[in-house]
């Protein structure tokens, strides 16, 4: 019983782990993305997806994967800030702004993926995991890269955390996705904050996107495949709350990665959409709606 | 101000009438076939198309997943064709009672949510069905089912061959259109006033006497039952079906057919799926990234006329309007 | 004097917190058939939350609400309607993008019967001919293809409270109904709502105190969720604890 609990359950709830940190980063985007500016960003998987084609370009281009995890962030925030300040905010003053803003993100995944397939062609490619071979963990096997994974991950995401509630940025952020006017008021510059965190947002899916790439392989469809889950962990988290995205994201690779020892692949995402529609159906506000709640 | 849309819609109806009855006509008499598939390919996009627009642009439910129905009609078709009888009428009858079930027994899930969240349930929904599909053994898993028969419909005038273009034409014309004659009834009802009120404040709806979940779940069944008959008609034309016809792509694209046609006109969507389908068949000749540019041109819409064709015609007609009145006062 | 049967709508130890704040605290008001109550109180009194409780719009956390000797406590709104309760709002809340006909035809709808959903708007006469009569009666007639959004504020409140009225309602809670409105406008609204306390029993909130003293047969004065007097305008307006609570105020 104890060995099955280690050499059967261990690897999975490990190797669900290392998924997990970066879903969380994904989640963490999209939340932030509503929480404060109240868009649902339909093409949030499309930026992950970039950051994966980008790192596979630039070490293509003899670049390592360390300066990738720096560069492919850097690069993606002007595009981001870009989008929000031309893009998304013409749409913001319409009533129905929340569907055409889902559309207006939508019609970008759209561009976007079909931009991967012309620049990159429709064949995965795979590239190498920076860190290889393997180390014992508690008994088990595990590839250093997964192991790697996990540790970084749970860094970076405890920095978003500090970076939101701990910093002088993140009161403005958060001032400014409590109370737009008060905050204008008060001279802090609403718009270019917006932006900002549109960016920011973005820049953690691609982050994702550069961390996962060595394990699921890089294709122009992987962002759409991915999205429904990044959704599912925000929607049964709380849109809006970065302790829900953390939980969540946790909880549902974990379902995922244990289910696949009882039950065929094809199902696990059927699995973690039935969660979601679940929480939807029961508890629409999530495990812990709102970012004001943290 | 009314009026103009009304007759802006009007227009639209008439010119697209028109269009097909040219259409049929020079194509019989020239024996096209390639045309006369691709209207007819409209159409049936157009159908789903519609449903898209009955939930968006009437009740204000944005439905990513109308792909589900699409696809369940179109399977549904094929197996009765296939399996049972060569019988146009007996594919339609029971693809349009199963999927009132299905739409009936999805909206007890859909509807416990609305906006972001609903258009998250039904991309969902379509996700999971299409992913169990492509799995199927039984229905040819990803290479689909081929071989539906040619249908011989019977007809006052005596058994016809839908291997004809120009007839299978005008009857998916029929079917479209009556499907768009019962939308357009429901919307002249107190419950197409009802969606209407959901749309435009649904917390008053309590107030004046209504559950907002009993309208909402008749134009939810309604989309179902309009998207289904329309994939119905899907084998019919092409002999086949495939999971695709349940991929994201094809809900994303029927999105974007009605909001570039104009959103809530009804006739719009129709307007955009013939606009769209001509389109992508132009532009497939050079590229088969056509994705790229409708997406762009999708954008470009959201951004400076959201309300699409329509509402730019609408916007002339009133330009017109005024232009009179000031001619008039001189 | 207060006769039993003569209690159209009792509220018996409604209580309603969020979170730490206690919003209405054990509230019990009983309103007389027919005539004009009103409740008055200063800002955070209560006054809009106890509406939402009367109303069903939130549930208490304790307590009861009767129309008519029936228990409503967890009725939904649309259900009370069909007790007779109809209430407007202090923030308009009407269908914007449907034009004033519309609103006050689909405000109507409910007196037809159900299967009129599914028949084409002509069959609905009853709810069309209501529709008309609410046009003229509130001065609307001019402005019925217009849409609701279109209206001027004072049209607007007009119509709000001409949908409340569209089903004739035998309870009629209105919500602040001259909210924003020109002196004018007031003044006409005030002559409306009297005329209407002559066969329906009518509840309401109001900030214009003088109105209030104007119009009503009983005042309820509620100051931090709790009820801190009632009883005749005059009665009100004397009472020491009122005055205290609106802190020098010029009731007098």
């Amino acid at each position: 019983m104890l060995e099955a609990l280690q050499y059967i359950y261990t690897p999975q709830v490990i190797n669900g782990l290392s998924i997990g940190v970066a879903v969380i980063l994904m989640a963490l985007g999209l939340t932030i993305i509503f929480g404060l500016l109240d868009v649902i960003n339909m093409s949030h998987g499309e930026f992950y997806a970039a950051g994966a084609f980008i790192s596979v370009t630039l070490m293509a281009m003899g670049i390592s994967f360390w300066l990738c995890l720096l560069l492919v962030p850097l690069l993606l925030i002007p595009i981001g800030f870009a989008m929000e300040r031309l893009l998304i905010q013409k749409v913001f003053h319409y009533k129905d702004r929340h569907i055409l803003t889902l559309l207006l993100t939508f019609g970008v995944a759209m561009v976007l993926e079909d931009a991967y397939k012309i620049i990159w062609g429709a064949n995965p490619i795979k590239p190498s995991a920076p860190i290889s071979g393997a180390s014992e963990f508690l008994g088990v096997m595990f590839p250093n890269y997964r192991l790697f994974l996990m540790g970084f991950g749970a860094i970076l995401i405890f920095c978003v955390w500090a970076v939101i509630y701990k910093t002088q940025i993140g009161a403005i952020v958060r001032a400014a996705a409590y109370d737009k006017e008060m905050s204008s008021s008060l001279g802090i510059p609403v718009m270019r904050v917006y932006a900002l965190t549109f960016a920011f947002g973005i820049a953690l899916a691609g982050l994702a996107g550069v961390l996962l790439a060595p394990i699921y392989s890089v294709f122009p469809t992987m962002g759409r495949d991915f999205i429904l889950m990044a959704f599912s962990v925000v929607i049964v988290g709380g849109l809006g709350s970065i302790k829900g995205a953390v939980v969540a994201g946790l909880l549902l690779t974990q379902l995922q990665s244990i289910s696949s020892l009882f039950i065929s692949p094809v199902w696990s995402d059927p699995l973690v959409f039935s969660v979601m529609v679940l929480v939807l159906m029961f508890k629409p506000a999530g495990l812990y709606g709102g970012m004001k709640n943290a | 101000m009314l009026n103009t849309k009304a007759r802006a819609i009007r227009l639209v109806e008439l010119v697209l009438l028109g269009s097909a009855a040219a259409l049929f006509i020079v194509g019989t008499y020239l024996g096209d076939t390639f045309f006369l598939r691709l209207a007819t390919e409209s159409l049936i996009f157009g159908g789903l198309a519609l449903s898209v627009d009955l939930l968006l642009g009437v009740v204000g439910l944005l439905s990513l997943g109308q792909a589900l129905y699409f696809g369940f009609g179109a399977y549904l078709s094929a197996l009765i064709l296939k399996e049972l009888a060569s019988s146009f009428a007996l594919a339609i009858l029971i693809v349009t009672i199963a999927s009132a079930i299905l739409g009936w027994v999805a909206s007890f899930i859909a509807l416990r949510s609305k906006g972001v969240y609903f258009a998250l349930i039904t991309f969902g929904l379509a996700q999971v069905a299409a992913k169990v599909v492509y799995n199927t053994r039984s229905l040819g898993a990803s290479d689909g089912m081929m071989g539906v028969p040619i249908l011989q419909i019977w007809t006052p005038f005596g058994l016809i061959d839908t291997s004809h273009p120009g007839i299978f034409f005008l009857i998916c014309l029929l079917t479209i259109s009556i499907l768009y004659g019962i939308l357009k009834y429901f919307l002249s009802t107190p419950t197409g006033s009802l969606w209407l009120a959901i749309q435009s404040n649904e917390n008053r709806l309590a107030y004046i006497g209504y559950k907002s979940k009993g309208p909402k779940q008749v134009a939810f069944i309604l989309a179902a039952v309009v998207a289904a008959v329309s994939g119905a008609l899907y084998p019919m034309l092409r002999g086949f079906v495939s999971p695709e016809l349940m991929f994201f792509s094809v809900s994303g694209n029927a999105v974007v057919t009605v909001v570039l046609g104009g959103v809530g006109t009804l006739i719009g969507p129709i307007l955009g799926s013939v606009l769209l389908t001509s389109f992508k068949s132009v532009i497939g000749t050079w590229t088969s990234h056509h994705h790229i540019v409708i997406g762009l041109i999708f954008v470009a819409i959201v951004i400076s006329a959201p309300k699409g064709l329509i509402g730019l015609i609408v916007t002339r007609m009133n330009k017109v309007d005024a232009k009179k009145e000031e001619g008039k006062h001189e | 004097m207060n006769n039993a049967h003569s209690i159209i709508l009792e509220a018996k130890g409604l209580s309603k917190r969020f979170g730490g704040l206690i919003a209405v605290d054990e509230v019990s008001i009983a309103v007389q058939k027919l005539g004009v109550t009103s409740i008055i109180g200063p800002n955070g009194a209560g006054k809009s939350t106890l509406f939402n409780l009367l109303s069903g719009t939130f549930l208490p956390d304790n307590g009861a609400v009767h129309i008519d000797g029936v228990d409503v406590t967890r009725l939904s709104p649309e259900g009370r309607l069909f007790c007779g309760m109809a209430r407007s709002f202090q923030i308009t809340n009407l269908f914007f993008d449907l034009t004033v006909m519309d609103n006050l035809r689909i405000a109507s709808q409910v007196l037809e019967p159900r299967s009129h959903l599914y028949l084409p708007l002509g069959k609905s006469e009853i709810a069309l001919k209501r529709a008309n009569e609410l046009l003229e009666e509130f001065g609307l007639e001019e402005s019925r293809d217009q849409l609701a959004g279109a209206l001027s504020h004072g049209q607007q409140r007009r119509l709000e409270i001409a949908v409340t009225l569209a089903t004739k309602p035998k309870l009629l809670l209105l919500d602040e109904p001259t909210q924003g409105m020109s002196q004018v406008d007031t003044h006409e609204t005030a002559d409306l709502i009297k005329r209407v306390g002559l066969n329906t029993t009518v509840l309401l909130i109001e900030h214009d105190v003088d109105l209030v003293m104007d119009l009503s047969k009983t005042v309820f004065v509620m100051a931090q969720g709790r009820k801190l007097a009632e009883g005749t305008p005059a009665e009100v307006r004397k009472n020491p604890l009122v005055q205290a609570a609106y802190f020098g105020e010029e009731l007098a």
